[in-house]
């Protein structure tokens, strides 16, 4: 294959499983292809291809018993079977009383996110983008990272008449420019390759390796630190999976159950999640075939919403918001397309600001020390500065954040005026901007 | 067994990649079947069954690596895919590098498989539901308790490997694995307990008689009972003190501290982007002192069960036993054939996996081992005037080369005066690995030792989840900075 399969194929694939004798069936049918072109040492080191399709079925018996199969076929015949194994569960499954039933059709706005190519962009192209990256490193540096090019195709369709298809790409670049004592980092995601500037990220990243030369130890202990975008998304990305999901909510586990309506963070802090902004790469509908809308989760500082999906929504009394993942699921809505909104700072106002505080590139390996009380913790890397002055002073080595998430945002001295979709390494991307944070607790540093 | 027709498919694989001119080829077939079940309180939350199959067909071209997969198993998509791998080798040529050489391998022919009692995907699935929502009800009986959770995973891996060195090598690797947790919830803290260990149990090479020893139903009431007492309890406190560790937390220990850290791949800067590095390197074996004379550490893919058990990785390499820590001093890494050589190793000790027929191997943990000492757990804690005793993983976070960690555990219990005392909520501890290692002064003879899987471990790009295990005892530790706080 290595194109589009389209949305007719998908379908007839798919409704072959309505044909399973179910009360009823939804089916989620993927078909994803691309390459990742991975490099280190300065040489293409791992280079791939990939191409797959599933289809994932759900099927429902006695109006509340589920059960769902999954098979990587094509073949209408093979995704039949899958329906058939899908409502042999059903069949044995215990009724579940909380069951909202199967989405009916809902109109689906439709977004050009697809880039022929990007979804045919050739393995020398990537090659030739890495090429040029390294290209960009002075003598001395090695660089490590990745270029990916992919492509997905995504159907949504059930016995109740829903149907919603969207194609999407994505492209994206990493680049670690490692030096003899110090590393820099820089990495962008987009709809289309052409937007990834391969050579433009070898440059930042070679200059904050350089810059971060030699670094000096500082003390753990409460620093007022600058996050560039991609630190920030971190914090992000850990609130919405501790906090921003209706399941979480629900169950008194999440930091904002009880607390709606009550002003948890700085007023500079607005988060939503937008899976249909321009800039986002997101689908226009969810996994259950709703619509996905705008969620305002933190306006202004105020905690103003969570996310829902249909079985947490019939709970608490109120609509979907478009954020159901695929069945079978057990954790509940979650916000795939976090952003944080930006203010109207740039980073070097927020540097020139401060008189002795640390500029963190990213986070590494962080995780969760307390859900509720959204403590976490992580290192540094990449790129940790001492700010002396209103000015970068030197590199220094990394240290270990221990930090309340919640607290650090109420603690948002300034926020950047342009935002970056940045990875994570749990979870997938999101778009924040740089922030300024006092009082931002490290707990202990390390040898480099 | 492969069937015959996907053995042909998968030859015609290798001719395709070779015709193409690849001077090295192999071409892996896997499926994997699957089962998920989740219950929650009194409710199913969800059966997910499936199977997925494809083959994955890596090649050297003029001294590059390439590499294609596809689930589209036709003999016109394979020469296709093949092809494709030929193509993307011929791309990595844009920088230039030295040729990729292979450690030698004698070629095998082998049919390798688990060795099963009580197949669990025969065990019908009322069977297994009615056992999780058995235990979750268990659980709920216990006043004060939130959520009860339960959970199962099965999964059957059958692949074909062939590769143009001659190896063809036929797999069945069945694994099994369960646990409940028990959630209570305060007004600012969710404290757990989870049994047998924390992030869906406890998993193991074998069949479903894995899953009928443990007792989970009859454990829910104490996990239970735990979880809301933790809400009450006084927090860890802050010190530098002597910690205990139970076997399960101790076979995170070792996962983060020992089992990446001699991943021969990170230590060469392949994974550097990402995952990270390492703090050791090649003029490291043989000379480093990793822990104290008592610390002595293996890599074993023969243990019969673990988890992290096969009979051939996938590059065709016999599952193999290594010496990585001998009484505190540093050996040997986890190599492929690719790195072996690069650090003078003439052979592979066969550590190379994928987690899917559309993705390549890359050096994973097998089973990494703290072997057994000759202490006890009751009699670390009677030697222990002051401490504190640490219990199954909660949260695990270690720095870009391994070296400054900072874990979580779901419970401790203060320990003065040779007594384990009063239950202690939000235990954690932080520290340097070989400051750490260097410390262990006890462990746990063999009646204490226990194989751990850990069936979530993660690396690569795209993103690849090995199952792999830790054989551990309960371990002491003296000087420990305990109750880490921002």
């Amino acid at each position: 294959m290595s194109g589009p399969v389209g949305e007719e194929r998908l379908a007839d694939a798919a409704e072959a499983a309505f044909g399973a004798g179910a009360d009823g069936v939804l089916v989620l049918a993927f078909h994803s292809w691309g390459g990742l072109t991975r490099f280190a040492s300065s040489r293409i080191h791992q280079n791939t291809w990939r191409e797959d399709v599933e289809f994932r079925v759900m099927a429902v018996a006695d109006g509340n018993r589920t059960g769902v199969a999954a098979t990587h076929s094509l073949d209408p015949a093979v995704v039949r079977r899958a329906a058939d194994d899908a409502l042999a569960i059903a069949r044995i499954a215990p009724p579940d009383p909380d069951f909202p039933g199967l989405a009916p059709p809902a109109p689906v706005a439709h977004t050009a996110a697809f880039d022929d190519e990007t979804a045919n962009a050739t393995p020398a192209a990537r090659a030739s983008a890495v090429a040029g990256a390294l290209g960009e490193l002075p003598a001395g540096m090695e660089g490590a990272g990745y270029v990916e090019t992919a492509a997905d195709e995504v159907l949504v369709c059930s016995t109740t008449g829903l149907r919603a298809f969207a194609a999407t790409t994505h492209a994206g670049c990493s680049v670690l420019a490692i030096a003899p004592d110090s590393s820099g980092y820089a990495e962008r995601l987009e709809r289309r390759f052409g937007e990834v500037d391969t050579h433009a990220l070898a440059g930042i990243a070679a200059d904050k390796a350089e810059r971060s030369a030699d670094p000096q130890p500082v003390d753990a202990g409460p620093w007022t630190v600058i996050l560039e975008p991609a630190a920030t998304s971190t914090i992000l990305q850990f609130l919405g999976y501790l906090g921003f999901g209706g399941k979480a909510y629900l169950e008194g586990r999440s930091f904002l159950t009880g607390r709606l309506g009550s002003k948890l963070m700085a007023d500079a802090i607005t988060i939503v999640d937008d899976a249909t902004a321009p800039d986002a790469l997101g689908l226009p509908f969810d996994f259950e075939g709703m619509p996905s809308q705008r969620v305002t989760l933190i306006d202004k500082g105020v905690a103003r919403s969570v996310v829902w999906d249909r079985a947490t929504a019939k709970k608490a009394g109120t609509e979907s918001t478009g954020h159901g993942l695929p069945p079978p699921n057990s954790y509940g809505p979650l916000p795939l397309n976090l952003r944080m909104e930006p203010g109207e700072n740039t980073l070097d106002d927020m540097i020139a600001s401060t008189e002795r505080g640390l500029l963190v590139t990213r986070f590494h390996y962080s995780n969760v020390v307390n859900e509720k009380e959204t403590i976490l913790t992580g290192m540094t890397r990449d790129g940790t500065f001492l700010i002396q002055d209103g000015k970068i002073a030197n590199g220094v080595r990394n240290l270990r954040y221990t930090q309340n998430a919640v607290e650090a945002l109420a603690n948002v001295e300034a926020v950047g005026a342009t935002t970056e979709i940045s990875t994570e390494m749990f979870f997938g991307g999101s778009r924040a901007p740089a922030i300024k944070i006092r009082e931002f607790k490290f707990s202990s540093t390390t040898t480099h | 067994m492969v069937a015959s027709d996907i053995r042909r498919l998968v030859d015609r694989a290798l001719d395709a990649a070779r015709s193409s001119g690849a001077s090295y080829a192999d071409a892996r077939f896997l499926q994997e079947e699957w089962e998920a079940i989740d219950v929650q309180d009194d409710r199913l939350q969800g059966v997910d069954r499936g199977a997925t199959s494809g083959i994955g067909i890596r090649v050297i071209v003029d001294g590059y690596w390439g590499f294609a997969g596809t689930a589209q198993l036709t003999a016109a998509e394979l020469e296709r895919t093949a092809a494709l791998a030929v193509e993307v080798a011929r791309s990595s040529s844009a920088t230039k590098a030295a040729p990729v050489r292979l450690a030698s391998e004698p070629a095998r022919e082998a049919t390798w498989a688990t060795d099963v009692s009580e197949d669990p995907f025969a065990v019908p699935l009322e069977e297994k539901i009615a056992m999780l929502l058995d235990a979750s009800g268990r659980m709920r009986q216990v006043p004060g308790l939130g959520i009860a959770e339960s959970s199962m995973d099965l999964w059957r891996r059958t692949s074909y490997l062939v590769t143009s060195d001659g190896a063809r090598i036929d797999q069945t690797i069945t694994q099994s694995g369960a646990g409940i947790r028990a959630l209570a919830i305060g007004d600012r803290e969710v404290q757990m307990r989870s049994y047998p260990n924390s992030f869906r149990g406890h998993f193991a090479c074998r069949g479903y008689e894995h899953i009928r020893a443990m007792d989970l139903a009859g454990t829910g009431p104490r996990i239970a009972e735990e979880a809301v007492a933790l809400l009450k309890a006084p927090e860890c406190p802050t010190a530098e003190t002597t910690l205990i560790l139970d076997a399960p937390q101790l076979a995170l220990q070792v996962h983060e501290s020992v089992g990446h850290p001699i991943e021969l791949d990170r230590v060469l800067g392949m994974e550097a982007a990402y995952a990270g590095t390492s703090f050791l390197s090649p003029p490291d074996r043989g000379n480093l002192r990793y822990g104290s004379d008592l610390v002595n550490i293996t890599a074993d893919a023969t243990l019969p069960g673990a988890l992290g058990s096969f009979g051939y990785d996938d590059e065709g390499v016999e599952a193999q036993r290594s010496n990585v820590v001998v009484d505190g001093i540093f050996r040997t890494f986890l190599s492929s054939r690719e790195t072996a050589p690069e650090v003078g190793e003439p052979r592979s000790n066969g550590t190379m996996r994928a987690s899917g027929w559309d993705v390549i191997p890359l050096i994973r943990m097998t089973n990494i081992n703290l072997e057994p000492g000759d202490s006890s757990l009751e009699r670390m804690i009677d030697e222990t005037d002051d401490g504190v005793y640490m219990s199954t993983s909660q949260s695990w976070s270690i720095d870009d080369k391994r070296v400054n960690f900072q874990f979580g555990c779901e419970i401790a219990w203060e320990i003065r005066k040779g007594k384990r005392r009063r239950m202690l909520r939000n235990p954690n501890y932080a520290g340097r690995t070989v400051d750490f290692w260097s410390s262990c002064d006890a462990i746990g003879a063999r009646d204490e030792w226990g194989v751990w899987g850990t069936p979530n471990c993660g690396k690569g790009q795209p993103g690849q989840t090995a199952r792999v295990a830790h054989g551990t005892a309960p371990a002491r530790f003296r000087g420990v900075r305990v109750g880490v706080r921002g």
